[in-house]
């Protein structure tokens, strides 16, 4: 198994991944923003609100890392450290205030909040 | 920058019919009350990402670019669950579907070689996080009633303005694809910088480790040589594909220009240890340590704030009116006195 | 005649330098017109650095008492501090006086205050330091400005000690301000420094006057001063702006030398341009602005709503006198042209509100005010003795009327003190008999003397000094200061008679008196209480000092110790002995004395006739037997309207209220509306479209939920980034 892992990882490392392939990538992490988009604007559950976050940030990482493996360094991957901790610290905070906002109304209904209504 | 369209990893065109597509395909696919054509809409969204994987590869082909056969299936499967996770009505099928897309996308990570990320987001996401999602969810969800045990709250049941959203995020998805394959055209190509020898550098001792004994052993080395540091950096010169490493006499060195000092021995194939590789992790750690030690830092300091503010906002909230506390000091007042008296 | 030498030298060579014929002429029939001297030619030695420390103790003492004041001191504490600091200033500038060798500049230069430098060409480099310059004038100004602060100030401990705790602090933090910026003044070693002490002691001055803040009369006052200053202070301002241009410089020894080189910074001869009378013309306006000359004197009478202490200091003995210094330090300048239009009009600026302030002093009833329009006056003499030539003659006359004034205000400040408040003479008299009062009267009859030009004192001297000079310089030179001359002498005759009106009406005579409006109790049981220990130290001290000032006229040289002193300064003037004006065939230095005399005892007697108690007090020709019943109501009110005018200051007030102020309010009113309608409407026509258009975007699209948001932003984002791919790519 790791050495079939490895294999897959270091196929072709640290030959240089061309702008194509590089492309494939960037397209499967920008689908993958623009479906956390969608969904962020199209659930009203608060709970699959954040999830949709979480997808948004999964792109951005992917993203992040395959420029990194296009210009053969590590600071994508630095960064994707970074983001996890983002992830870890925000879905901390966002949980908690879910709790809170469920404990108020007795709904996870994102639309009922609507205290900014000008 | 006008490119020609041929220069263009994927014809505009395609990109754009298959972007329409797509965005049918999750309308469609969207929960709704009444009838929801969600399995039409689902297969429209993956003929649309068929069609664009379809542009892709035939021009990756022209060029030889193939990106190997797991990319695209870790590519649809990440896709495809995380088009699940938008449209699933029910939070935990969510949550699990995220998980898939997780997963999917530590796969994508192994195949840019990136193997401690990919690890890592599976134990951190899918171990961490998503668990704290599946409690939170657990925590903020109706029981059932006894009639309708699978009945979907109202806010689940329906989206909310899919066509609007859709479109919204379809055109972003055009625009930002479109910007992007013709932005990388221009990327500047650098090659072998962090490659193993380049992580290996960085780490003099696990050189000296692997190699000053068996090289003094063999002679090759005399006593009084060691392994040359350069002076400012602690780094090493090692050459894996030739199997050679610089040598020094003095204390430090400047460079391979040194002349007598310095010289190169080259390592016998047997006594070149096979794990004398710099590994992913050995090149993240060195990167986060040397390159970014602020963003450790500063993500130290964010999981603090978060751990706190997280413990604020979640404590049970005691909001007593003035008058609730006023009273219930008279109350504890009166005990005290019929205590005493008592 | 060895400085008229020197002066030839120094314009033969500027001849040789600029070889221009024509010019050189000029300024060689102007040099031979009159001979005017140098303080140029006065040798330079450098000051020791403590000489900084004159002006710095005393701005020390500020910041020290706005300390005490931060901790809510209410002890005498801050007096004692202002009294030693500015004590150890006067007996720093003593030492400096005694270590001077009376011919000499004592230069000190602190540091560099400002420097700037925009091209080598003369006149593009501003250099102005934190410098000292001590010749004859600044010592002699200094001495009496910090001897007299000293004393005045301990005067001001008793004086002031009913405001304990409320205002002393800030009394005194004003008053050392005061001596810090009179002292820049004095000392400076160029016109900016000048300037700076001049705004100073402007401030302090309205801070002062408005001592009483709570009192509305009182903060108009300051007001009122500060304005009127402000109107003489452009004149300076343009002035020095003016120097700056013409000469290139505002340090003294520059311009002084480069005025008796006789050319401006460029070349041309001085009195072919017209700076040369302009500018004396412009610092004019400052100094008559400070002085409270001609159209200026508006602000001094309304000035003694400040406390007496600060009446005395800085409204009578040297503040006032600021604009004589700036007359007399720059006099170089004023005998440049050859003409002489602003010595003609620094006379007669000076002989109309001498002669005009009298008039108005005769009428006035209340004891201080008239004390005020006598410093208009006499300051009026002391800008006609600078303006006939006199420099020795008007700059004695500060020193004396410094004393006596001094004597004059702080009396009449203890009688103010010791009656709550009360100065109407018609409600005051026979202060002489109340006890406690004794030495206030004689110090009060002391100044009274000098004041009146009574024979022997130092009043006299200095008096008969300018008005015998106004006779000496011929016609020809100043225009018409013969007459001006015989004006000065009828105004000595009105002086001797408003000074002693007080003095027989107010401390001799039978024992009447009422409480002022000062008074918290009741005024059927008042007792007046006498000064205490320090107020009669000071007036004992400055009694003495008025009657040694008049020593000085003996010591010393031809025109006695201040000649010296003037001799050995800028001032110095000596007017051509050719042409020596004669008054009845005979030298008006000779019989000035007699002439002046008569005029003297003429005010005194009809003062006395007048106003003068029954007995000997009255002269023996006085009939007064009650406070507010006197020989002269009965001509005033034959002269009613003649009197009447004089008593409300020929309506000076009224007219430039009506002439200026109302003006000025009208459009200030219609500006108002301009301003509220025009302006405050288009900014709120502005202001209120966004909130209508918000009004309605809001109640639209502000919807509060979380999705909308979130759905224009991206949809915003994605709108943006369309633009960007068809734009850019």
């Amino acid at each position: 198994m790791t050495d079939a892992v490895l294999m897959l990882a270091q196929a072709d490392f640290p030959t240089p991944m061309g702008v194509l392939t590089l492309n494939h990538y960037l397209f499967v992490s920008t689908a993958m923003f623009a479906l956390g988009l969608i969904g962020f604007m199209t659930r009203r559950n608060l709970i699959i609100m954040f999830l949709c976050t979480e997808l948004m940030f999964q792109a951005a990482g992917l993203a992040l890392i395959a420029f990194g493996r296009y210009h053969l360094n590590f600071d994508g991957q630095t960064f994707v450290i970074f983001i996890l901790t983002i992830a870890a610290a925000e879905a901390a905070m966002a949980l908690a205030l879910v709790v809170l906002l469920f404990r108020r109304r007795e709904s996870l209904d994102a639309d009922l909040w609507a205290e900014l209504k000008g | 920058m006008n490119t020609a369209i041929a220069e263009l990893p994927i014809n505009p065109l395609l990109l754009y019919v298959a972007c329409v597509l797509g965005a049918i395909g999750v309308i469609l696919a969207m929960p709704r009350k009444g009838v929801s054509p969600m399995v039409f809409g689902g297969l429209l969204a993956a003929a649309a990402g068929g069609l664009i994987v379809l542009g892709l590869t035939s021009h990756a082909e022209r060029h030889a670019q193939t990106p190997s056969i797991f990319f695209y299936i870790f590519g649809l499967l990440a896709l495809g669950a995380g088009l699940r996770m938008i449209t699933h009505p029910k939070p935990v099928y969510a949550a699990l579907y995220f998980i898939l897309t997780i997963i999917a996308s530590s796969g994508l990570y192994l195949l840019l070689s990136a193997e401690f990320m990919a690890f890592a987001l599976i134990i951190i996401y899918a171990g961490a996080i998503l668990i704290t999602y599946l409690f939170v969810i657990m925590l903020a969800t109706l029981p059932p009633s006894e009639d309708d045990m699978d009945a979907l709250a109202t806010y689940d049941a329906s989206a909310r303005e899919p066509i609007v959203a859709t479109f919204a995020g379809f055109t972003l998805l055009a625009v930002l694809t479109t910007m992007l394959f013709r932005g990388t055209l221009s990327l500047p190509v650098r090659h072998g910088m962090d490659s193993s020898d380049a992580i290996l550098s960085k780490l003099p001792g696990k050189v000296e480790d692997n190699l000053s004994a068996s090289l003094h052993a063999a002679e090759l080395m005399t006593p009084e040589e060691h392994i040359a540091r350069q002076v400012d950096v602690g780094r090493v010169w090692i050459d894996s594909a030739r199997r050679r490493v610089l040598v020094s006499r003095g204390e430090n060195t400047a460079g391979p220009d040194q002349g007598e000092l310095v010289r190169w021995v080259d390592v016998p194939a047997e006594m070149w240890p096979a794990d004398m590789v710099g590994t992913n992790v050995e090149g993240v750690g060195l990167n986060l340590l040397a390159d970014h030690p602020m963003t450790i830092e500063i993500a130290g300091v964010i999981l603090l704030m978060a751990m706190l503010g997280a413990t604020v906002l979640a404590r049970k909230q005691v909001d007593l009116e003035e008058e609730a506390k006023a009273r219930q000091a008279r109350h504890l007042a009166l005990d005290v006195v019929a205590e005493d008296v008592g | 005649m060895r400085m008229t030498t020197i002066t030839e030298a120094i314009i033969s060579a500027a001849l040789a330098q600029h070889g221009s014929s024509g010019a050189g002429e000029a300024v060689a029939a102007h040099a031979a017109g009159v001979a005017e001297h140098a303080g140029a030619a006065l040798t330079s030695v450098d000051g020791p650095m403590w000489l900084g420390l004159i002006p710095l103790l005393p701005l020390l003492g500020v910041v020290i008492i706005a300390i005490l004041a931060c901790f809510n001191d209410k002890s005498k504490l801050p007096a004692w501090i202002s009294v030693g600091l500015i004590g150890v200033s006067f007996i720093l500038t003593l030492v400096t006086y005694l270590g001077w060798d009376g011919h000499s500049v004592i230069h000190t230069r602190l540091w560099e205050w400002i420097g700037l430098s925009w091209g080598d060409h003369p006149g593009q480099t501003l250099s102005s330091g934190f410098a000292f310059y001590f010749d004859g004038l600044s010592l002699l100004w200094m001495l009496f400005v910090t001897g007299l602060a000293a004393l005045i100030g301990l005067y001001a401990s008793e004086y002031m000690e009913h405001d304990l705790g409320l205002g002393y602090c800030r009394f005194f933090a004003a008053f050392c301000l005061f001596v810090f910026s009179m002292s820049c003044l004095v000392m400076g070693d160029n016109l900016l420094m000048l300037f700076l002490g001049w705004e100073g002691v402007g401030l302090c001055s309205y801070l002062l006057i408005g001592y009483f803040y709570k009192k509305k009369t009182a903060v108009d006052a300051g007001m009122k001063a500060f304005i009127v200053n402000r109107v003489g202070d452009l004149g300076l301002l343009m002035g020095m702006l003016l120097t700056f241009t013409t000469f290139g410089t505002v340090e003294y020894d520059a311009l002084f030398t480069q005025i008796h080189a006789g050319t401006t910074a460029s070349g041309v001869p001085l009195a072919d341009t017209w700076q040369v009378w302009a500018i004396p013309l412009l610092l004019m306006g400052g100094a008559f602005g400070k002085s409270a000359q001609m159209f200026f004197y508006v602000w001094l009478p309304d000035a003694m709503e400040g406390p007496t202490p600060v009446s005395a200091l800085i409204h009578a003995a040297t503040m006032v006198t600021a604009g004589v210094y700036l007359v007399a330090r720059m006099m170089p300048l004023y005998t440049a042209d050859p003409n002489h239009v602003a010595l003609t009009a620094v006379t007669w600026g000076g002989t109309i509100t001498a002669f005009w302030a009298a008039t108005i002093a005769m009428a006035q009833y209340d004891i201080k005010r008239i004390m005020g329009y006598s410093t208009i006056s006499q300051l009026g003499y002391m800008f006609a003795g600078l303006g006939v030539l006199a420099t020795t003659g008007g700059v004695f006359h500060v020193f004396t009327h410094a004393f006596f004034k001094a004597t004059l205000f702080l009396a009449c400040g203890a009688v103010m003190h010791g009656f709550a408040g009360q100065l109407d003479m018609r409600k005051l008299s026979g202060l002489w008999k109340i006890p406690g009062f004794q030495i206030t009267v004689i110090a009060m009859l002391i100044g009274c003397l000098n004041l009146s030009g009574f024979p022997f004192t130092g009043g006299y001297f200095s008096k008969d000094m300018i008005i015998a000079e106004a006779f000496v310089t011929p016609d020809s030179v100043i225009w018409g200061s013969s007459w001006a001359g015989w004006l000065l002498l009828l105004t000595a005759g009105l002086t001797a008679y408003y000074t002693f009106r007080v003095f027989f009406r107010v401390f001799v005579g039978p024992v009447v008196y009422e409480p002022g409006e000062d008074l918290h109790g009741d005024a059927e049981h008042f007792h007046p209480h006498g000064p205490k220990w320090a107020i009669n130290l000071v007036l004992t001290l400055l009694a003495v000092g008025c009657i040694a000032s008049a020593g000085l006229y003996f010591v010393g040289g031809e025109h006695g110790w201040t000649g010296g002193m003037v001799h050995a300064s800028s001032a110095v003037v000596e007017t051509g002995h050719g042409k020596h004006g004669l008054l009845f065939g005979k030298n008006p230095h000779e019989i000035m004395f007699y002439i002046s005399a008569v005029f003297g005892f003429g005010g005194i007697l009809l003062a006395a006739w007048f106003h003068g108690p029954v007995g000997l007090a009255g002269l023996l020709i006085g009939n007064r037997t009650k406070a507010d019943v006197v020989r002269m109501d009965p001509i005033a009110r034959a002269i009613r309207p003649i009197s009447t005018w004089a008593e409300h200051k020929w309506y000076v007030d009224e007219f430039y209220h009506l002439v200026l102020v109302t003006p000025l309010k009208v459009f200030a009113y219609l500006f108002s509306w301009f301003d509220k309608l025009v302006v405050d409407g288009l900014v709120n026509l502005f202001g209120g479209m966004p909130k209508v258009g918000s009004d309605v975007i809001g109640e639209t699209t502000q919807t509060g939920v979380l999705h909308d948001y979130a759905q224009r932003m991206i949809a915003g984002v994605a709108v943006v980034l369309v633009v960007v791919v068809l734009v850019v790519f």
